[in-house]
Formats: structure tokens, sequence, C-alpha cells
């Protein structure tokens, strides 16, 4: 799931002999064209319709009835003004862009400690960077539970050392008190975003060159001086994919939730994801669930326009 | 030759024909007239070969075989909508009894009295948990329902009583908890479970689901309210499904929890654990207990074919002999719903006497609401957990709840 | 970084130590409860005393059959995934098609589709074309999950393949196909290995397809036979992640294996 960026940054310190134009040409166009154009066919029957027919649904009256009778007439813009004047809506969506926003800072923030720290050599090293990408294969339904399990308030083993070393008064309430659930799926959320992050960002940082630090440390630039003015900056088409994506897959996220808190306590946890699962699959409300559904692609969609803007990131340059 | 032109045609003709798809649903291929087709929940291998046998009995007879297709409970709605849209639907669906409004609303289901099968003998509360304004469309071989279980060690060394009514029960639980003992233990979530343990005290105290602001129900709010606030209940009900509820009882962190018969095997294993089930504690000494009813019904999807209908019927009615019900209901611990089938179960099951004799009078959830019980169910669920968390006061919770059940309309 | 000293290479090992107690304490507690022969109910113990391979045995015997299922499942999806991705990416790479960068933009926007919008609207489909209850259709929709990943990856990747090299064996007669086949898809060796793999992951955990295009038990991938095994013992907790661990291990072996050439297949292409 991951889109590449070919940044600013990176291609000034290219050989300006790869930007070569053209190609031999512009014969041959059909042989071209096969070469993309099974893919696209592809993407559209598998992205492209269902991305249609999604927005189509959310403008008609889309019951259970429909799937027996196949009648769904429109009924404009009924369904959004629905969702939209319902407070649980506005909620979500808070809870959605808090979620996401909490999840990426501390993905992003660890996974790049994570990936400075492994980035030195030592023993172990090329051990545990493999050895830490195991919570990525552990299905999410498996992880919530687990996780549930840790959380508990009380047996959880969180709060048997937490209570334990003093470190807190009482049991905490982990996931049943509202200030604190979402705060919860955030943790749990950071910790299954971290393998991703990390390895992405040390196969960016492999990449710079090394006499690029030793040319700073020569100028009698610190470490976190170093950091910040060759690292960073070196880095950013990087960060750029690890954002980008990260904000995609969080914002949409559904099953973490639902096996977690199932929007609890309270609705304190109800996002954009869960709100189109109970609007479609507990109220069967398709239409409806089909807005949230769009919402959450417009949101996504604005977000990823943004950023690249900002950051002059170029998606699809590649000559 | 081109490879890749083979394989951009083969594209090519998938996509096109992926789209043309959604123009012309239907032209499922034509079912076997052999084979009679069932989707139920019944995912667990014991469960699924339990009903196997069941269905096989019956079907013999007929020249029939039964082909079962299972899926999670929380997806049989869906894959039963996605199948009828390709008219593959099965000859009989096994729903939640609080999913039949909606199905029956689509005029998607056959009324099983016009499909031949024989409801007489089942007990009232059976009937209306199957039926849709005043028709039967679904038919329970066995329901469940709740009580409060006990745990006699616990009761006895502290010398008292399972409680029977919401001052005993908040006194008694007071005294049992101490240590990692709560007294009482109940499931809150915000989902079906949460909702179905929340309705024996609201219904008790006269709350009426379909007037959820009329302060009727306020009291069940503030007991569960008072439970957690009190300490004799902890304060992650809220978080707990009916699954770890039990858990808690077995590991003796709970003295009492409301919970179904279905627990029964689970509890069973524990050799050490001694228990009991007491009817739930009602507001005053006298009132008559209101539990509620549940469990799966079979229904017969309306299809082209009437022939089909009828072996689905036949089929249904078999299953549904006394002595079908009774080796059914033993198997899955629940009650039988042939009123004389209930009967000789609670005589062969004394344990489960108290649910046997409660189902008979437990209440259906979409008895008054029907096909809006989803919403309602949801409003209900937001109204106790934002109680139970401190975020409102029952009668301001009800009240957003109703506003939340009729926001539709 | 050369002229680390021995004692300050030890401290980093001890701190990586650190690191993955921390971070892979929930993996440990799963492997835990899954060893202790009790069903976990209220309580797990901290160290797998008397452990013992009873909840695994049990898993086994449920899961095996999925197992094989998963496995051909996701190497079909990988096979289709990176026979359209690889000459998908070189088309767009070098071809200097109109509409490339509105090709790649919208591999962008596929990612923006929630899952669930993709199985609903395939499953209608699926029924007319019978790939219900198939292992092909399953294969084909899994592909979904890495086509856009694998696209963007390997485009990025051969646009830094010298552009000499390829016009070198044109001029030679090859065609552009034959080209393609023996010159960039060896020197995309390792971006190939990486879009392969994470279209194995992610065929490998897919649940939503598993779930809405089938409708008997005859495709039953792990993961759909695991939600409903725990579904139905949701109080038997060791088994539960008995079968949770068991589940995990083919793709676990793979990525351990594969590691090296994730870094290097990512870095190759994320940054040119």
């Amino acid at each position: 799931m991951t889109i590449t960026a070919t940044g600013a940054a990176t291609a000034g310190t290219r050989p300006p002999a790869e930007r070569t134009t053209g190609g031999r040409g512009r014969g041959g166009g059909l042989l071209r064209w096969c070469f993309v154009a099974p893919a696209v066919l592809y993407m559209l029957a598998f992205f492209g319709y269902p991305l249609v027919r999604n927005i189509l649904m959310s403008f008609q009256h889309y019951t259970p009835r429909t799937y027996f009778t196949g009648s769904s007439p429109f009924n404009g813009l009924g369904n959004w003004r629905a969702v939209f004047s319902d407070p649980l809506f506005t909620g979500s969506l808070w809870h959605t862009l808090v979620f996401t926003a909490g999840s990426l800072l501390g993905q992003f923030v660890i996974g790049l400690a994570l990936a400075v720290f492994f980035s030195r050599r030592f023993r172990l090293s090329g051990f545990a960077r493999a050895v830490l990408l195991l919570p990525w294969l552990v299905p999410m339904v498996v992880t919530s539970i687990v996780w549930r399990k840790l959380l508990d308030q009380d047996t959880g083993v969180i709060n048997t050392v937490l209570t334990g070393l003093h470190l807190a008064s009482g049991p905490v309430p982990w996931l049943s008190s509202p200030g604190v659930a979402l705060l919860s799926a955030i943790l749990v959320n950071v910790w299954i975003g971290i393998p991703f992050n990390m390895v992405i960002l040390y196969g960016g940082l492999q990449e710079i060159p090394r006499d690029l630090h030793e040319a700073a440390a020569l100028d009698g630039a610190g470490a976190w001086r170093t950091f910040r003015s060759v690292t960073l900056p070196m880095l950013r088409p990087v960060v750029t994919v690890v954002l980008v994506l990260g904000f995609m897959s969080t914002v949409k996220i559904l099953d973490l939730i639902l096996a977690l808190t199932a929007g609890g306590p309270a609705d304190a946890t109800q996002t954009l994801g869960t709100v189109t699962y109970r609007l479609s699959f507990e109220q069967l409300d398709f239409g409806q669930g089909a807005v949230v559904g769009n919402v959450l692609i417009a949101v996504s969609a604005v977000f990823a326009v943004l950023y690249l803007r900002a950051n002059r990131a170029d998606f699809g340059r590649g000559k | 030759m081109d490879p890749t032109r083979h394989r951009l045609r083969a594209a090519a003709v998938m996509s096109a024909a992926a789209l043309a798809a959604t123009a012309v649903t239907g032209c499922a291929s034509a079912p076997d007239p052999g084979t009679v087709t069932v989707l139920n929940s019944a995912t667990d291998s014991l469960e699924h070969a339990q009903e196997q046998k069941f269905f096989d009995l019956c079907a013999k007879p007929l020249g029939v075989r039964v082909r079962q297709t299972s899926v999670p409970a929380d997806q049989v709605a869906s894959k039963a909508l996605r199948m009828a849209s390709s008219h593959s639907l099965t000859d009989i669906l096994e729903l939640d009894g609080s999913e039949v409004p909606q199905f029956a609303a689509t005029g998607g289901l056959v009324p099983v009295r016009k499909a031949g099968v024989d409801v007489s003998g089942m007990s009232k509360s059976a009937v209306t948990m199957g039926s849709y304004r005043g028709t039967q469309y679904g038919v329970a071989r066995a329901v469940n329902s709740l009580a409060l279980i006990y745990n006699k060690d616990l009761l006895s060394r502290a010398g008292l009583k399972p409680p029977t009514t919401w001052d005993e029960l908040k006194r008694t639980a007071k005294k049992l908890t101490h240590g990692s003992t709560f007294g009482m233990a109940f499931s809150a979530t915000p989902d079906a479970d949460g909702v179905y343990q929340f309705l024996p005290f609201f219904w008790s105290a006269g709350g009426d689901e379909a007037h959820l602001d009329d302060g009727k129900g306020a009291p069940a709010l503030q007991l569960w309210k008072d439970l957690v606030a009190g300490k004799a209940a902890s304060s992650a009900v809220v978080t707990w499904n009916q699954q770890d509820v039990n858990d808690q009882f077995i590991a003796g962190r709970a003295a009492m929890m409301i919970n179904g018969p279905w627990q029964v095997p689970v509890l069973d294993q524990h050799k050490g654990l001694h228990w009991a089930v007491a009817p739930i504690p009602v507001p005053n000494a006298g009132d008559p207990v209101v539990p509620p009813i549940g469990g799966t019904v079979m229904t017969i999807p309306q299809t082209r074919d009437t022939g089909r209908q009828h072996t689905a019927a036949k089929i249904i009615n078999c299953l549904n002999e006394q002595h079908n019900q009774v080796a059914w209901g033993e198997s899955v611990n629940n009650v039988p719903t042939m009123t004389a089938a209930a009967a000789q179960y609670a005589r062969q099951n004394p344990k489960l006497a108290a649910f046997a004799s409660e189902v008979a009078t437990a209440r259906s959830r979409t008895d008054r609401v029907g096909a809006r019980w989803p919403v309602v169910s949801d409003a209900l669920s937001g109204a106790f957990q934002s109680v139970l968390t401190g975020g409102a006061s029952p009668r301001a919770a009800l009240k957003q709840a109703q506003a939340r059940a009729t926001a539709g309309e | 970084m050369r002229h680390t000293s021995a004692p300050r290479r030890h401290g980093n090992t001890v701190i990586a130590v650190v690191i993955l107690v921390i971070l892979l304490f929930p993996l440990y507690w799963m492997v835990n409860i899954a060893l202790q022969p009790g069903e976990g109910l209220a309580s797990t113990d901290w160290f797998p005393v008397d452990a013992g391979l009873g909840n695994f045995r049990r898993a086994l015997s449920s899961q095996g059959g999925s197992l094989a299922t998963s496995l051909v499942v996701a190497l079909g999806a990988v096979v289709v995934c990176l026979a359209l991705a690889a000459p998908a990416a070189y088309g767009l790479a070098r071809f200097g098609l109109r509409g490339s960068r509105t090709i790649v933009f919208g591999t962008l926007i596929t990612q923006m589709v929630p899952g669930i919008v993709v199985a609903n609207a395939l499953y209608s489909a699926y029924v007319d074309l019978h790939l219900v209850n198939s292992v092909l259709g399953l294969i084909l929709a899994d592909a979904s999950l890495g086509l856009p990943f694998s696209l963007v990856l390997l485009r990025a990747f051969m646009v830094s393949i010298p552009r000499e090299v390829v016009e070198a064996a044109l001029v030679d007669g090859a065609n552009r196909f034959t080209a393609f086949v023996r010159i960039v898809l060896p020197m995309s060796r390792n971006a190939l290995i990486t879009s392969g793999l994470f279209t194995f992951l992610f065929a490998w955990s897919d649940f939503m397809f598993a779930l809405t295009l089938n409708t008997t038990d005859d495709v039953k991938p792990v993961t759909l036979s695991m939600y409903e095994y725990i579904g139905a013992h949701v109080s038997d907790w060791g088994a539960v992640m008995a079968t949770a661990v068991v589940s995990a291990v083919p793709a676990a072996i793979l990525l351990v294996l594969a590691q090296k050439y994730v870094a290097a297949g990512i870095s190759g292409g994320s940054v040119k």
C-alpha cells in the first residue's frame, strides 16, 4: 500500500543525466498501452466501479427491501441530511481526526526513533529489526483481543504493573472511561503501526549518503543539528510516503475499534468507520452508510491533495 | 504471439462483464431439486455437526439432503441480503429473533402457516418472537432468556440468600464485595449483549421501548448506576460482553451475575464452582419478572418455487416435534418452545427449570417497535452507557435516547 | 559511526533488548496464554510454568485445511498482482504515455475506498461471473489489495533503471516486451520481491473478501476460519491464542526470510 514520491530534496542530489526526455518517438503507442491497460482496467473494475456504486447509493433509499426487489428509488439529499443532522456523526468525525492524528504522530515519532537507532551497527541489530515486524502479522481481530486482556481494568497486566510499581493510585479505566478509551485505542494502533513506519523510514535512512553526515560533522554540527538539517530534509520523500499512507489506512479503521470497544463507552470511540458499520450492517440502512463512506473517502482525498501541495511532493512524475 | 495482448483481452472481458452485472442481476444457476439449503450461524464445528444430525434425521424421509452454510452470527443478515440480491437465498434462513421484522418488512419472507408449518402448541412468547405485525414468519425450536446466576459458596459463607428485589440486590451485592470480588456482574456493552441484559430491569420497572422518555425506565438506569457507583459492580461492566461476565464469575471475581442458559456447559466444566439460578430481582416484592426472550428462528424466504417452500416447511415441522425439540434444546442449553416439550425439558434438567418457567412469559424485543428495533436498541445502549460513565442523569439520558430513536421519522 | 566503541555497542544491544521486550510483550502474552493449559479465564500467570501444547494441537487440527487455502490464495494473489503491476509500472515509468500522472494519482485514490465498499460491490458481479466460492475469485480480489502498492513501488524502481541498458537491447532487435522480460524484470528483482511480499501479507490477512465472496465452506482462508473459531470459543482463550499464533507462523517465517529485500526494495523505491 505504498505510493512513492519523487521529492525535490533528492532530485537535487541525482546526476542530471538521469533526466532524459521523451523516449524513442511516439510510435508503437498500442503496444505501449498493452503494458498499462490490464492494470488500469483491473483497477477500474475493482476500485472504480465500487466507488461509483457507493456514490450513487448515497443518493438512494437503499434498504433491505432493495435486495429483494431490486428497487432503490433516488431520494435526493435525504440520506445526507439525516447523517449530517445526527450528533453521533459530528462526534465520530472529531474522534476520527483525533484518532488519526494521535496514531500517526505516535507511530511516526517512535518509528523514526527506532529507525535511527537501528541504523547504528551493533550486535542483534538486524535480528531485532526483523523481529519487530512480527506485530504486523497478527490479524487485527486477535491483536484487539490480546490488548483487551492487557488493558482490562481489574485483571489486566498493565494495571497490575502500574499499581504494583505505584505509578498509578488505582486501576486505570483504560477502556471503560469515555475520557481514556480513545487514548487507549490510539495506543494500540500506535503499537500496530510502528513496524510499518520503522521499516520504511529505515529504508529511507540507508539511502542517505554517509559522507553527507561526515561533512556535517566536519563542519562542527552536533548530532541533533545534523539530524535536523541533513537527515530530515533528505528523508522528506519517505516521510511523505509514510504519512500519506498512514493517514489513509488509519482514517478508515474499523476492525480494531469494533473489537476493542465497539465504539463505546458512551460513544467515546465512535469513528467514521464504526458509524458506517453501524448504519449499514446493524441498522441495514445502506444509503446512509454510503454517505459516511463517501465522507471518509472525501476526507482522505482532501488530506492527500493538501499534503502533497504543501510538500510539493509529486506523485507520478517519472520519466 | 504477444502474451500481453491475451492478458489485456482477458482483463477487458472481465471488467466489462463486471460492469454489465450491475445492470442485469439475477439468473443464478437453478437450485438442485434434491438439496434443501440452510443459512445459519452454526460455525462451531460441534454445533454444525449437531445441526446436521437433526437436519438429516428430518430430511431423509423426504428423500432430500440438507446443506448448511454457516457464517458468524453478526454476519448472517448481511449475507442473507447479498444472497437475496442474487436470487440465491437458501430455502431455510435462520435469523436472530430480533432480525425478523426487518426481513419480514421487505416482503421477502413467507408466512410460516401459509407454507404449511404447524405452530400449534407453541408458547405465546415464542410465537411473538417470530412475528411481525401479527403474522408469524419465524419458528424457534428453542429459546433462551436471562436469570440471576449466583455462586452458592460465596453467598452461604456470607449467610446471604439470593436477592429478590432491587434493594436486596444492592444490599446483597455490597455485602459480597471484598478484595478482588465484586458482588454483582452484568454486561453493559453498547451492543446486543448489553441491551439484552438491560431489558429485564427496564421492563420490570415499567419501561416502554416505544416511549423511552416516559420516565418509567429511569429507575432501572438508576439501579445499574447505583451498583457501579457503590462499587458493588466493576465500572468495567461497560466493556464486558456476556462472555466476559461469565469469565469473571468463573474466576470468582463476581458472586452473582446476569446470564443465560447457554453458559451452562462452560460453568459445568468447572467442578469446584457451585452455582444456582434465581429469577432476576424486581423493583418491589411481588412485581412480575419480565425477562427478554432470545434465540434464533427458522424462516422460509420467498422463492418462486412453492414446492421447495413446502419441503422446507415439512423439515421445520419435523424439527419441532416434541422429542426433537427436547433433544435439540438439551444440546444447545436452550428451552424448547412447545409448551409440552418445555415441561418435559424442565423435568429432565432441574438445574435449568428456572429458565424453563420464565421463557413462557418472556417478552420479545421487537414486539412493540418492529423493524425499528435496531435503532431503538442503539439508543437504549447509548442511554445506559452514558449513565454508567457519568455523562448524564437517567432521565436526561432516556430523553436523549428517545430523540435518537425517532430521529429518522 | 564506524568508530563506535565496544562498550557503546554493548549499550546499544542492551537498549535494543529493552525495546524488544516492551514492544513484543503483547505477542509474548499471546503465546503465554496459548501455552497455559487452562482457559486463561480471568487471570494468567506471568510465565507458562506448566506449559502444554494441547492448545496448539487443537488449533492445528481445526485450522490445518484453512492454512493451505490461505497459502494457495495468497500465492495466487501475488502472481496476479505482479503480472498486472510489473508491465504497467514499466509503462508508466518509461513510455511517456499521456495520462500517466492521472493513472498514478488514481492508484492513490484506490487506497481511500474502504474495503467493505469494494467487497459489497464485487459480490453481485461475482455471482454473475460464477466466481463466488472459487479460489480464483478470491485470488483476483485479493490481488487488488497489493496492486496499488506494487504498481507505485515498481514504477519508482524502474524509473531508476538506466535507460541506455534497455535501449541497447532494443537496438539489438529485441522488441519492447522481450526487453522488458529479459532486462527490466531481472534488474527489478528486489522491488519485485518486496511487492510480492507485501501483496502476500495483505492477501494473507484479508478477512473482508473471504467473508463476502464465499457462501459455502469450500474456500475458507485462515482468517475467516479463525474469526469463526473465536466466535464459537470465546471463553477458551488458550485455544484462541494458539490459533492466532499458528495462523501467523507461515507469514512470520516468510517475513524474516525476506527481510533484507524489504528494506532494499522500499528504499530503492521510495527515494528514487
